[in-house]
């Protein structure tokens, strides 16, 4: 498991724990103090990241069109934050 | 003006006064239960982390086992939280979405359940405290409540905390932060961000003041009428299921 923390700037603090298989993510949790409506929505989001390659802009764009798709807000902390923060953690190795 | 029961100050567990928020919000989807404030206190002392946080990465589960204290993870978002018995007072608002005070937007909505608070400390001749986005109330820029909100089972719930004392040390032991992390330095910054009641005013402050204060408080920045009332039988039948099923058990606690 690759773990890494971001605080966002006058911010939430984000924390990702990776794992990758293959250079796919194979099992991902976005955690933190951060605020979601609807708070299952953190399911379907790390449930939609499996089988993402190492990039950040794709892995931003995964979780932008799951929040879309949910009708759901993040607060706190942006779609940006988590795949930033789930890149630090792919690197941490 | 608004009518909502109020549950008035009660001390439970930390599984109860977890399971009673959610058990209030089922039995009012059911149209069986009214808008409700409710005042609680945590005994056992207990610590409450966000529902995305990782009960393992906040908490120093070995530390509150060995201290007696309670660890639950909470069904809102946000940071964890220290619950002492003597040392907080927890309130909870609970209202359907379509009620006039449960705003759509998610910060006005904080901003105005915050007011509260804010007008709470007034009364405790505390004349400066203001709300903080996301979800702080502070006073001279340092954190006196931290509040969390959702939305679900067609209602909104907010709780939060407002601190009479503040023991940094302790808090230190409970939450995960490396021993060798704990520097006074660290000490330092977290008295720089975080007050007190007590310590604001520089005097003992009884639990009830603040009791008191957050009723009047919570009455006047919302224009509600308070109505004394308790857990209907309903209610409480439910709460303990949910304690049973859901806030004692491994399964929801450490799910992350």
């Amino acid at each position: 498991m690759q773990e890494a923390s971001y605080k966002i700037p006058g911010g939430k603090l984000v924390k990702v724990k990776l794992s990758v298989t293959s250079e796919k993510i194979d099992r991902v949790r976005v955690m933190g103090d951060f605020f979601l409506h609807p708070e299952e929505t953190i399911q379907v989001i790390e449930e939609s990241l499996i089988g993402c390659k190492e990039d950040e802009n794709s892995i931003r764009i995964v979780i932008e069109q799951v929040l879309k798709n949910s009708e759901a807000t993040l607060i706190g902390a942006a779609a940006s934050d988590f795949s930033k923060t789930i890149m630090m953690a792919w690197k941490s190795t | 003006m608004e009518e909502f029961r109020f549950i008035d100050l009660k001390t439970h567990d930390a599984f109860t006064n977890m399971a009673s928020d959610e058990a209030i919000m089922l039995t009012m989807k059911e149209g069986k239960a009214p808008p409700t404030l409710r005042l609680y206190r945590w005994k056992p002392s207990a610590v409450s982390i966000g529902i995305f946080q990782g009960m393992h990465d906040e908490v120093d589960v070995e530390f509150c086992k060995s201290k007696g204290i309670d660890f639950i993870r909470r069904i809102t978002g946000g940071g964890a939280v220290y619950h002492d018995f003597t040392g907080e007072v927890t309130y909870s608002i609970i209202m359907p979405k379509e009620h006039p005070l449960a705003l759509k937007d998610i910060l006005e909505s904080y901003k105005l359940l915050c007011g509260g608070i804010v007008r709470a400390l007034s009364h405790l001749d505390i004349k400066n405290g203001e709300f903080k986005p996301i979800n702080d109330v502070t006073v001279g820029e340092k954190k006196v409540s931290g509040n969390a909100m959702t939305r679900r089972h067609g209602c909104v719930l907010q709780h939060g905390t407002t601190l009479l004392d503040l023991d940094v040390n302790l808090m230190f032991s409970i939450l995960k932060v490396p021993q060798e992390k704990i520097s006074d330095k660290m000490i330092s910054d977290v008295k720089e961000r975080v007050t007190s009641i007590q310590e604001i005013l520089n005097r003992h402050v009884f639990v009830d003041e603040l009791r008191i204060a957050l009723a009047r408080g919570f009455s006047e920045a919302l224009d509600i009428e308070l109505v004394q009332g308790n857990l209907s039988t309903e209610e409480q039948q439910t709460a303990e299921k949910l304690v049973k099923e859901k806030y004692s058990t491994e399964a929801w606690n450490f799910s992350r």
